[in-house]
């Protein structure tokens, strides 16, 4: 299988703040990674960084990123819209609400801006709502969401529903889900498992950043890394989210 | 009194074609009233020198297009248009007054919009104003609103050069509702002034008051609102809300609300907000590969929505969110058919 992401040496920081101390990583078609570690060891930074929030700077190293048509692409020098247009879904830990403009207008907005990157004219109302109506059906969300304002007056499951189901109407290559399982109560937990399960093909691939094991029950990890300090310590099969649930982070200290 | 002209439309300049299902037309020319094509059925519209009388009757939805040109206006002319809201709330009218120039000379006028509101009856009024960018244009509405009696005011301001609206509204009798919106959209040089005034003499009325403006370019807006509240007004709802989005660094928004209560008795509030689109929202939108030009024109139309869904009349708000956008994307804004060179 085809590489999709690479990431050589990485070092981010915020403000003087160096997050990131050289991070390895190398993420193929088809495979599902887990990312786990302590609050403050770098998660959330490595996703933001992946999708281009300028907020954090990288210092030094390097991110390609390989498209479905097999272009290779420096994805650090990309804005996070091309990095969008070329397959790349971060899911937010904290999903923004956008008060006054309606899922429905935000999501055909960014579908009709991804087909006309690849040349394909907009969609109509009709075949927008058809499209629409099947990916809320993944992740059993009631269509009366699609007049409401993004997010606003979401509850936690309903916000990361919303997430799960704007990934399957951009069909990314590359998923990030940041911390997907925070806020959400056992049934939120599996719907939105399930509907990531259903999305997953042999073409693309999933990278789930998660404190807990329990998301790891659902959406089954291929491999499982240890991000400690802002450096990759560990990585192993799934069998070694089951040990951190059982032995904690301490034996990295 | 002025004989009314009959003028074909077809060959007129400023026809226009904004489908306004069952709205009757009516055209101002420098201050003097042409008749449209059809009658003014059922309105009574009577002009006077420059005195326009319209007096408002069940469900009439009146279009009114008001242009002014250089060519016969002297500097500081004036029109003034009466409005008497006579038709009982339920049945409420529906006036849109479009307020245009022809051509692109700087010249400067005046206008008066009076209105009454009479006893139980109601009244929708919209103003918009698309005009060049050179002229001065001075709008002073004022507002008289008796017993029972419902207005509701939105202008919206496309484009213009130099626009101040002044509204004076008083709830004269009990209650009395007035609910006025505004949005105002600056760019270049642009400077739009907005004044309000609501006073509410007598208690059991509600004001409501939603001014929004969008600010780019060099352009200058300030927004002056006031309430007051009389001492025999117990009972008085009050709201104010002016709320200002910078999309330039230059662009310059000044808000002064006031809110002067000599009563005990009363539920009144104001706020006032001057602020930029938000990065967070903005890098939500691109990670989702909107670009950030898209992301910003949502934002500024979430933005205006609030003061547009205000607007009852289907049609015309979605015509309106239309011509909003399209002012917005920076395109050329006359509306379909119409050759008034507005910008």
């Amino acid at each position: 299988m085809k590489n999709l992401l690479e990431i050589k040496d990485l070092h981010a920081k915020i403000g003087d703040k160096e997050i990131l101390k050289g991070i390895n990583l190398t993420i193929k078609q088809g495979e599902v990674h887990a990312i786990m570690g302590r609050n403050g060891s770098g998660k959330s930074t490595l996703s933001a960084v992946l999708a281009g929030n300028e907020n954090y700077i990288v210092t030094q190293g390097s991110i390609q990123f390989t498209d479905q048509k097999g272009t290779t692409y420096n994805l650090l020098e990309m804005s996070p819209e091309e990095r969008s247009w070329a397959g790349v879904f971060l899911g937010f830990q904290y999903p923004v609400e956008i008060p006054g403009v309606t899922n429905v207008n935000f999501m055909k907005t960014a579908v009709n801006e991804h087909r006309k990157q690849r040349g394909l004219e907009a969609l109509s109302a009709a075949e927008y709502l058809k499209m629409m109506r099947e990916k809320m059906a993944i992740v059993q969300m009631d269509p009366s969401f699609s007049s409401r304002g993004v997010n606003v007056g979401f509850s936690g499951g309903e916000k990361k529903r919303n997430e799960i189901f704007q990934m399957a109407m951009l069909n990314p290559s590359l998923a990030i889900l940041d911390e997907t399982d925070s806020g959400l109560d056992v049934d939120a937990l599996r719907i939105v498992a399930n509907g990531v399960n259903r999305l997953k093909t042999k073409d693309n691939a999933f990278v789930v950043i998660t404190h807990y094991q329990r998301l790891l029950d659902y959406i089954v990890p291929d491999i499982v890394h240890i991000l400690y300090k802002g450096k990759i310590v560990k990585t192993a099969g799934k069998e070694l989210a089951l040990e951190i649930e059982q032995k904690g982070y301490d034996e990295f200290e | 009194m002025d004989k009314l002209k009959i003028i074909d439309i077809d060959k007129e300049i400023f026809s226009c074609s904004v489908p306004l299902e069952n709205a009757q037309k009516a055209y101002i020319l420098n201050g003097v009233l042409m008749s449209g094509k059809e009658d003014i059925r059922g309105v009574q519209m009577v002009s006077e020198k420059k005195s326009i009388t319209i007096e408002t009757k069940e469900n009439n939805f009146l279009q009114i297009i008001n242009v002014r040109e250089n060519a016969v206006l002297r500097r500081g002319e004036e029109y003034c248009i009466e409005i008497k809201a006579n038709a009982l709330k339920e049945e409420k009218s529906t006036i849109v007054l479009c307020s245009h120039t022809l051509g692109d000379e700087r010249f400067s006028t005046k206008g008066k919009i009076n209105i009454v509101v009479e006893k139980e009856c109601g009244l929708e009024l919209i103003i918009m104003q698309n005009e060049n960018g050179v002229s001065v244009h001075n709008v002073d509405i004022d507002i008289e609103i008796k017993y029972g009696g419902s207005l509701k005011l939105n202008i919206i301001t496309l484009h213009g050069g130099h626009i101040t609206n002044t509204i004076n509204s008083v709830l004269l009798e009990e209650q009395a509702e007035c609910d006025l919106g505004g949005l105002y959209l600056s760019d270049r040089e642009q400077v739009i002034n907005t004044n309000v005034n609501v006073l509410h003499k007598v208690g059991g009325g509600i004001s409501r008051q939603l001014f929004k403006g969008i600010l780019d370019g060099n352009s200058k807006t300030n927004f002056n609102g006031k309430i007051v509240v009389s001492p025999q007004a117990q009972k008085t709802e009050a709201y104010q809300a002016n709320n200002n989005l910078l999309i330039s660094d230059r662009a310059k928004a000044t808000s002064n609300p006031h809110l002067i209560i000599y009563a005990d008795d009363v539920k009144c509030s104001h706020g006032a907000t001057i602020g930029t689109i938000g990065d967070e929202e903005l890098f939500y939108m691109r990670s989702r590969g909107i670009s950030l030009y898209e992301a910003k024109l949502l934002q500024q139309q979430a933005f205006a929505g609030a003061v547009l869904e205000k607007i009852e009349k289907k049609e015309l708000k979605e015509r309106l969110i239309g011509l909003v956008e399209r002012r917005l994307r920076g395109e050329s804004i006359h509306c379909q058919g119409c050759s008034t060179r507005c910008c």
